[in-house]
């Protein structure tokens, strides 16, 4: 009952930060309504029993994730004088219907649809060995070219943002 | 406890935000921060899947740590691609960087 209460509450606050995250007049609290909201996340995972999931969520996005935004906010700020830009292009009317039909069409898939299984147990204790155990036995292989791929994004990133002599 | 379907409107919910917030936002930064939200509903979903549906394997949660590989890797090369945008032309914003070729 109280674990029910407390899901309510951190959905509660993920709706209302991601909501921050997306009609929020200034740049700076978008990123940390978007850190908020990606900590509610986390939690969620341990609600689902995937601590080790819940980790790497606090850890990349909450570490790294929502400090290279930041990062990236204070390069790229234009005007010093503080006044609110405009952040929403002419079409934001339109994005909110389309985002409003496309939610309202996975909520009512999502309720309608009979999903196999037990849903209203309580999810299974997701065992660590076991997550180790897929991830590196049964899904080595693309757990290595993950790895490449991070390695050429990072090389790609560095290449890309280098100040070049005669820029 | 809490049935799998509050984790999938709850997603959903987040997914439609992201959605939102990539179509209306001018600034980049902003239309990255609304792609994690869209990555993070879509890491949320697969979790629930993998607990309730299917806790022998979790082959959700396995997809879930590469959702969230690709998504550190995206947003590095992202953000490197804004800050080139920004000293080329003095702007972060997606609708004036319209043109395709100089």
């Amino acid at each position: 009952m109280a674990t029910e209460v407390l899901w309510w509450i951190f959905a509660a606050a993920i709706v209302g930060t991601s909501a921050g995250v997306v009609f929020s007049r200034s740049v700076i609290h978008s990123a940390i309504f978007l850190i908020l909201s990606l900590g509610g996340v986390g939690a969620m995972y341990v609600f689902l029993t995937v601590e080790f999931l819940a980790l790497v969520q606090f850890l990349i996005y909450g570490g790294a994730v929502t400090v290279l935004i930041l990062l990236a906010l204070m390069l790229t700020r234009v005007d010093a004088s503080g006044k609110p830009e405009r952040v929403n292009g002419t079409q934001a009317p339109w994005a909110l219907i389309v985002g409003g039909v496309l939610g309202a069409l996975l909520v009512i898939v999502a309720l309608k649809t009979t999903w196999p299984g037990n849903l209203s147990d309580k999810p299974a204790q997701i065992d660590l060995n076991l997550i180790s155990q897929r991830l590196f036995v049964d899904f080595g292989a693309p757990f290595v070219i993950a790895s490449v791929l991070l390695l050429v994004a990072l090389v790609g990133a560095i290449i890309l943002a280098r100040q070049e002599d005669g820029d | 406890m809490v049935p799998l379907e509050n984790y999938l409107v709850l997603s959903a919910i987040i997914f439609s935000l992201g959605v939102y917030g990539v179509l209306a936002r001018r600034n980049a930064v902003l239309v990255l921060m609304s792609v994690e939200l869209m990555l993070n509903a879509v890491s949320l979903n697969f979790i629930a899947f993998a607990a309730y549906l299917d806790p022998n394997k979790v082959t959700g949660a396995i997809f879930a740590v590469f959702v969230i590989t690709v998504a550190a890797a995206e947003v590095g090369l992202a953000l490197a691609i804004v800050i080139r945008l920004f000293r080329n032309r003095a702007t972060s914003n997606v609708d004036e960087a319209a043109t395709m070729k100089w």
